[in-house]
């Protein structure tokens, strides 16, 4: 007699003994797919692992320089595996700099959050309204925000810079800001989030429980665009903190943010890649150290969506 | 968790607000000086007032403004760098193209000039009898306008000479003493090519780096390579000298292959430095930081004085005043200051700009240099002797560098890409001299 | 879905929570007020539209004003002269020679990311260990400075002391010209592309595939799906709207590549052959390279505004029949 016990396959069970039957025989199997109960395979890690050592190669790199000195360089094409050990000579070189590091790392973190800020407030505002409500000419102003997005950019500088100079604002940080603060990227996210992500049920209660539509929006739409939201956030912070061409053309060096501070450090004949990659490596540690923080935001705002009643 | 979500926006807002705040106060606390030089309450002597200067790369202008501001305590002078050339230019033609927002004085590239020169109403004419006669005539040559006007003071120029691989030399049984491969190599470029046969004779090294860098120094000793005297451009298909150079480029570099078929700053270029990737090199004043960058930890790199066709020149830069300037006169006055031997001088010794003034090139600080990695070469001696043999002030109307472009990429198909045989190349040069609608 | 704790009881009147809503777009009663409701959302989109015709429509007006006039850069306004500047774009073997690079990259960077994008994010989406790191690490391309990336890229492709070359050489393949031959370079700066933007978008549809509620999975597990079919038959279709999303921002921004291409050799102009050069290049080159002609530059911007435009719509048209499913019973509308 066969001692192999084979198992009763779920659609049997479901078919037999009912919905819920087979739901907790699924649950038991472990077997109930995406939700808390599952871990993944060996396999899993290993594609992981993968990813991440291809996405992290470039800042390993630029590590690996700047732990190493010109004459290294020079004769290595092809840099070695592991770090030298200049790392923070090189830094402390680049701090040191006349490039004024401290200047323009202030300048990039003030910029960088008031736009992020900014960006994500304006478009959950108006992806709440283009997702969500009626009004007269929502279609045309929609397309017309995506169609926006393919002019591209590099013809707007002389112009803006016209206006930033009838303005005044030629080499200060609102000249970088206030462009900045809108995005059509941001409300086309955030439209189209809303989209599904908001039951529009929800408002409806809210408005016949008596809130106008600025509370309905503050206590419906913003939690539900919370995950989307994070996310606009987190991009928009670091595409504002690594800009390069608009804040060099309309502040330079006088008043620089981080990246054209750090792009002095190749203001030679001859490029000294060690304290060329420190500058880049001094550069992008502000945005690990946000990437830290923003990742339990994100996460939890992520697997808030998760959560099914 | 109602409470909570909302609770992280009202921080947020708050933060937006109170950080719209501050970057008002410190924007306001960096305004000082920032901007254009208009922060002055009247311009005559006595008021205080600001200049700003914008550089770009190394010009050592650091001490010389600290000590600028010391013999002068109403003036502060602000710099203004740019990383690179070509950062610095779109700055300028930004800012040209705005009408606002250029420095008091701007530094130019001397290749920057047949283009700029059309618009030299943007700039102020900085001729004044207290600088005649103090830059090689060459150099005024390039920043004066076919008007007299002069747009600019001359910095620092790039002076070029061969420099070579001794040791490379030695295998191959040639000389390696300076002055016998200056005789060697002879002062025409058939000399010089010559002399490359006879070294590839017995070597696998190329004799030179990158037709396109041959191709930059022959066509520099022609007086009017493809403009005539009034600016008019003569058509492409028309220009027996530039084909004539194109030809004799070519056939040095692929036909009789004495050139690497590398293009200048690749990585693959610089890569080359290190693999005994060429022989020899023509090479202005900058680039020996550049060579000696490259090729670290390769002995053997020397310098001859000597340059085929006599004399050649690569680069240089001059100060120039925008009108657009709010102290014309102080920023004239600065210039002037900046770009005297004494002050040139002191930026050699500390960025090694070569002196374009005449009174430089003759001071000992400048003669006595020598440069231990090229063999303890005279290099300042050297130099002065090479600045001194340029002879060829080529004309270069607005459109010469558009054109040069089309002959440049042309050779670079053939030579380096390989996609292309010499006519076919030429007809594509042809092509997009039509397109430049000239 | 989170439910906001703090409203409603059973709401009253409105529908309940397994009833389908058609449409979803009913105006309620008319308690909370008609004028709010017809001014707010006005009042909503405004501060977008008001900071967005300042500083992003004037430029948008000045550059289609500038492309109608023989416009130099700094000498300025010239005469006017309709639709010559098209005509004269339009005409040049340069323009075509762009146009063929721009979709060429555009089609070698664009499909592989989202394709990559989705499978990393289907991966990401599992009840891993150590979440937050995995999933932050992939956008780590992204932040690094444009002048590591090209110098690693660089180090990469050079055409003969490169990393792949030296590694081909060492098996006995030929050299791959990557700077010289036309398709080997829209590869290489597809990949630079490819990577700098397929952690930006893998988060996107993470971050849409996390808003799937679980009990579908179960309910297709429990029906007898395996976890390819779950995957190609509820996830894929339930991403749409993503999906959408993603193919309209990336057919946006893979025609208007700029930066990588520029980077890829030390000159800056798209090679000798103008084998790389993109369509962005190319008006950069009209209107700040030699000729310094504004207006033609300008033209090329809209000609290729009308080009993003004419293949967004197509883009989008084959995405939404691909992608087609029904809404499921009860879900988010």
């Amino acid at each position: 007699m066969s001692t192999v016990k084979k198992q009763t396959s779920l659609p049997a069970i479901q078919q037999t003994a009912g919905r819920g039957a087979a739901r907790s025989a699924a649950r038991r199997r472990g077997s109930a797919g995406y939700g808390a109960e599952r871990r993944p395979r060996w396999v899993t890690y290993t594609i992981l692992g993968l990813v991440l050592a291809v996405s992290a190669y470039p800042i390993y790199f630029a590590v690996l320089l700047a732990s190493s000195d010109a004459v290294t360089i020079a004769q290595n094409p092809i840099p070695s595996l592991i770090p030298g050990p200049d790392l923070f000579a090189n830094l402390s070189r680049v701090l040191n700099s006349d490039i004024q590091f401290w200047t323009a790392f202030a300048n990039s973190l003030i910029i960088a959050t008031i736009t992020a800020l900014s960006v994500v407030v304006f478009s959950t505002l108006a992806g709440f309204s283009f997702s969500k409500l009626s009004f007269r000419g929502r279609g045309p102003l929609l397309v017309f925000v995506i169609a926006t997005m393919a002019v591209p950019t590099q013809l707007g500088v002389v112009p803006l810079f016209i206006l930033m100079s009838r303005l005044g604002w030629v080499g200060q940080l609102q000249a970088v800001i206030v462009p900045g603060m809108v995005t059509a990227f941001g409300v086309f996210w955030m439209t189209q989030y809303l989209e599904s992500a908001l039951p529009f049920e929800l408002v409806e209660a809210a408005r016949i429980d008596g809130c106008s539509l600025i509370r309905a929006f503050w206590h419906v739409a913003l939690p539900a665009a919370r995950p989307a939201a994070t996310m606009l956030g987190l991009f928009t912070f670091v595409a504002s903190w690594t800009n390069f061409f608009w804040p060099f053309i309309v502040l330079g060096s006088s008043n620089p943010t981080l990246p054209v501070a750090v792009q002095l450090l190749q203001a030679s004949y001859f490029k000294d890649y060690s304290l060329i990659m420190a500058g880049v490596v001094a550069a992008t540690i502000p945005l690990v150290v946000l990437f830290v923080f923003a990742g339990r935001q994100l996460v939890s705002g992520i697997m808030q969506g998760a959560v099914k009643g | 968790m109602g409470r909570r979500n909302r609770s992280w926006l009202a921080v947020g807002v708050g933060t937006l607000g109170l950080a719209l705040v501050a970057s008002g106060c410190s924007s306001s606390s960096s305004d000082a000086g920032a901007g254009d030089g208009t922060s002055s309450e009247g311009g005559g002597s006595g008021e205080k007032i600001t200049l700003t200067v914008a550089t770009f790369n190394e010009f050592g202008y650091e001490g010389l403004i600290d000590e600028y501001m010391q013999l002068n305590p109403n003036i502060t002078v602000e710099q203004k760098k740019a990383a690179t050339s070509n950062e610095a230019r779109d700055n300028l033609n930004t800012r040209l193209a705005a009408g606002s927002g250029l420095s008091d004085i701007e530094a130019i590239e001397v290749d920057w000039l047949p283009e700029l020169m059309q618009y030299s109403d943007k700039f102020v004419d900085l001729s004044s009898p207290d600088v005649e006669g103090r830059w090689l005539d060459w150099k005024t040559a390039q920043a004066t306008t076919p008007d007299g006007m002069l747009m600019g003071y001359g910095t620092d120029i790039g002076p070029e000479a061969v420099c070579y691989r001794s040791d490379l030399f030695a295998a191959a049984g040639l000389p390696t003493d300076r002055d016998e491969v200056a005789t060697m190599l002879g002062d025409t470029w058939d000399s010089y090519f010559a002399a490359g046969k006879e070294f590839m004779a017995k070597s696998d090294v190329p004799w030179f780096d990158s037709p396109g860098a041959i191709y930059q120094a022959m066509i520099n000793q022609v007086q009017n390579a493809y403009e005539n005297n009034d600016g008019t451009p003569i058509p492409l298909a028309d220009n027996t000298e530039a084909r004539k150079v194109y030809d004799s480029v070519l056939q040095a570099s692929v036909t009789d292959g004495l050139s690497a078929p590398l293009s200048q700053w690749s990585e693959d270029w610089t890569n080359a430095f290190q693999n005994d990737g060429f022989a020899t090199m023509l090479c202005p004043g900058w680039m020996l930081g550049v060579i000696e960058g490259n090729a670290a930890g390769v002995t053997g790199w020397d310098i001859a004085d000597v340059f085929p066709g006599g004399g050649g020149n690569w680069g240089g830069s001059f100060l120039t005043v925008p009108t657009q300037s709010a102290h014309p006169d102080e920023a004239k006055a600065l210039a002037a200051w900046l770009t005297a031997p004494e002050q040139q001088i002191k930026a050699f010794k500390d960025k090694g700009t070569f002196p374009s003034q005449v009174d430089a090139l003759s001071s000992p600080d400048l003669l006595s240099v020598t440069n231990p990695f090229f063999n303890d070469a005279p290099t300042g001696q050297i130099l002065a002797n090479r600045a001194a043999a340029v002879t060829v002030a080529p004309f270069k109307g607005p459109n010469y560098f558009a054109i040069n472009t089309l002959v440049q990429d042309a050779i670079t198909r053939v030579a380096v890409d390989q996609t292309d045989d010499a006519n076919s190349s030429w007809d594509k040069a042809l092509t997009g001299f039509q397109e430049l609608g000239l | 879905m989170a439910t906001s704790a703090s409203t409603q009881p059973v709401a009253r009147g409105a529908s309940g929570a397994g009833a389908p809503v058609g449409g979803g777009r009913r105006q309620p009663r008319p308690r909370a007020g008609k004028l709010d409701m017809k001014l707010s959302p006005y009042l909503f989109i405004s501060p977008f539209f008001i900071l967005f015709f300042i500083v992003g429509l004037f430029p948008l007006a000045y550059t289609a004003f500038v492309s109608l006039h023989d416009w130099g850069l700094i000498a300025g306004q010239g005469d006017f002269v309709g639709l010559q500047n098209y005509l004269d774009v339009l005409t040049q073997p340069r323009f075509l020679t762009a146009l063929r690079n721009t979709f060429s990259i555009f089609v070698l960077s664009s499909v592989p990311q989202v394709i990559a994008a989705i499978a990393i994010a289907a991966v990401l989406d599992q009840n891993i260990r150590a979440k937050t790191f995995w999933r932050m690490g992939v956008l780590l391309p992204y932040v690094v400075a444009p002048v590591a990336v090209s110098l690693i890229f660089s180090k990469i492709f050079a055409d003969q002391s490169g990393l792949i070359n030296e590694l081909l050489g060492n098996i006995g393949i030929e050299p791959i010209r990557w700077h010289a031959d036309p398709l080997s370079s829209h590869v290489a700066i597809a990949t630079m592309v490819n990577f700098r933007w397929t952690g930006y978008n893998t988060l996107i549809f993470l971050a849409a595939m996390q808003a799937i509620p679980r009990d579908v999975y179960e309910a297709a597990i429990i029906d007898g799906a395996g976890r390819a079919r779950t995957f190609f038959s509820v996830t894929i279709p339930m991403l749409r709207p993503t999906v959408i999303f993603v193919i309209v921002t990336s057919t946006i921004g893979g025609l208007q590549i700029f930066d990588e291409p520029r980077l890829f050799d030390q000159l800056g102009q798209g090679g000798a052959d103008r084998q790389w050069m993109t369509l962005t290049m190319y008006l950069y080159e009209l209107g700040w390279g030699p000729q310094k002609s504004f207006g033609r530059a300008s033209a090329v911007a809209w000609i290729l505004f009308l080009i993003i435009v004419i293949v967004g719509v197509i883009n989008f048209s084959i995405t939404r029949r691909i992608a087609a499913a029904g809404p499921t019973k009860g879900g988010k509308r």
